[in-house]
């Protein structure tokens, strides 16, 4: 109970980082008015620039303008204003919506909620790595698409798609274009100037940010309606008083990520792929081995439960995810493993680990160790190891 | 060795199958006070196998493993100080 955890959770969420906090803090105890315009009180003014710089900092990050960027609760919110938004406002030119079958609940649900309301869906299938085929979607787009949502990376296995080659589809059939970059977001390169997406959702959540602000980018004369009524603020698309602390915090999460961070993350996760691979027999790789963002890795480990895996990995001090959802009693798979073609023992088995800013190689080693041992001892009580065997 | 009745927690989990028996356990666990003592009641052969693993792993000690007309009750007993 007292072993120093070791977090490979990190897509999950991240442990903020001090220095966001200390720039948080002055926006609690300090400058904590609510935003105002120059004809009210200094403080309101002061919290005003506040939330103006966190703005300007992370669209200059994405390659946009500040008044392209909509401060939200997190990405579940940035991606149902995004879809739902752009359906309403453009329901009297079509009704058909693309996604990939693979996306983050946000997206999926939201559509599902749509296609239920009467829209047009069309949930594209994904290859065995997770990526669209981009001939598929060509061929799906009709005269009724409004708006395709392809996620840039996906939230369990890592592939990432080609944002650039969907955008450019989508421009070209003069289609709006959504993409899901939570996952990926300041750990692999995204510039809106460069790619002709018009809606991304970001998070701060996974950069070691605070929980509960996310943003999303609307390129400027997208027509979108917003869904949440109240007051006017972010540009009356999303009422509600501002998260400033968060918004602030969430710009200094996005300072903080460096090349060189992402670079550390990435041969950590490649080393733990590497050593799980050679010295844990029949364990397999999920996702696209090089289109993956840096901090994921997501491994079946085959003849034994993930829930199982995660649980005894727990006790070990070593906290990981599961594509599996037998906690529920439900016993879902995960619709991702499912999506690649894998299959109910496929999704069952697979172990997600996302590494962060406090991992050290070290950590990998241990894991690498325990996890051998776990998955080693699993199997002599799994009855589909005995059956396998025999 | 007398126990204290008070200070044993019960966990039923008959008929429940893996990984429900160890999500309880560790849900004990978790919830005990030091000096308290854990009776786990199953049948499911592999969380006979799977909560000792895991109390090992946390460093508690497993006072027993008794098997009666099919059903298993393992006993785990957290330190005075946990």
């Amino acid at each position: 109970m007292n072993k120093k955890l070791i977090y490979l959770d990190n897509s999950a969420s991240s442990r903020l980082d001090e220095r966001v906090l200390e720039t948080m803090k002055p926006y609690y105890f300090d400058t904590y008015a609510v935003a105002t315009s120059e004809f009210a009180y200094t403080l309101g003014i002061l919290s005003r620039e506040g939330l103006d710089e966190a703005r300007e900092k992370i669209a200059t990050k994405l390659g946009g303008s500040a008044e392209e960027l909509v401060f939200t609760s997190g990405s579940t919110e940035s991606s149902n204003l995004a879809i739902k938004g752009v359906v309403k406002a453009k329901q009297k030119e079509g009704n058909h919506l693309i996604v990939s079958k693979i996306d983050d609940f946000p997206v999926l649900n939201s559509a599902k909620f749509l296609e239920r309301e009467g829209l047009k869906v069309t949930f594209l299938d994904v290859d065995k790595d997770g990526l669209i085929d981009l001939e598929q979607l060509k061929e799906a787009i009709n005269k009724d698409t409004i708006l395709v949502s392809i996620q840039h990376a996906n939230q369990e296995i890592g592939t990432v798609q080609d944002i650039k080659a969907i955008s450019e589809i989508s421009k070209d059939k003069k289609i709006l274009f959504h993409s899901d970059a939570t996952h990926s977001f300041m750990r692999l390169p995204i510039n809106v100037s460069k790619i002709p997406v018009d809606l991304v959702t970001i998070s701060s959540h996974t950069i070691h940010g605070p929980r509960g602000i996310g943003a999303l980018y609307i390129k400027k004369d997208t027509p979108i309606k917003k869904h949440i009524d109240g007051g006017f603020q972010e540009n009356n698309m999303r009422a509600g008083v501002e998260n400033i602390p968060g918004a602030v915090g969430f710009a200094k999460a996005v300072e903080l990520v460096t090349e060189e961070e992402n670079d550390y993350i990435k041969n950590m996760r490649d080393k733990l792929i590497e050593k799980i691979l050679k010295e844990v027999p029949a364990t397999d790789l999920n996702g696209h081995r090089s289109k993956r963002t840096p901090q994921n890795a997501n491994i079946t480990f085959h003849y034994v439960e993930g829930e199982s895996i995660t649980l005894h990995l727990d006790m070990n001090g070593i906290a990981v995810s599961t594509g599996s959802a037998c906690f529920s009693r439900s016993l879902e798979a995960s619709h991702v493993i499912l999506g690649i073609g894998g299959d109910h023992e496929q999704a069952h088995g697979s172990v997600r680990f996302t590494f962060g800013r406090f991992n050290d190689m070290k950590e990998v080693d241990t894991v690498v160790k325990v996890i051998s041992d776990v998955v080693k001892r699993l199997r002599e009580i799994s009855p589909l190891y005995k059956k396998e065997k025999e | 060795m007398s126990i204290d009745t008070n200070k044993i927690k019960k966990v039923d989990c008959l008929d429940e199958t893996c990984p429900v028996p160890l999500v309880e356990t560790r849900k004990a666990i978790r919830k005990a006070s030091p000096g308290d003592i854990i009776e786990v009641t199953g049948n499911h052969e592999s969380s006979k196998i799977e909560i000792p693993m895991a109390v090992e792993a946390l460093g508690l000690e497993l006072l027993s493993i008794e098997e009666k007309n099919g059903n298993w009750i393992i006993r785990i007993k957290i330190p005075e100080e946990k």
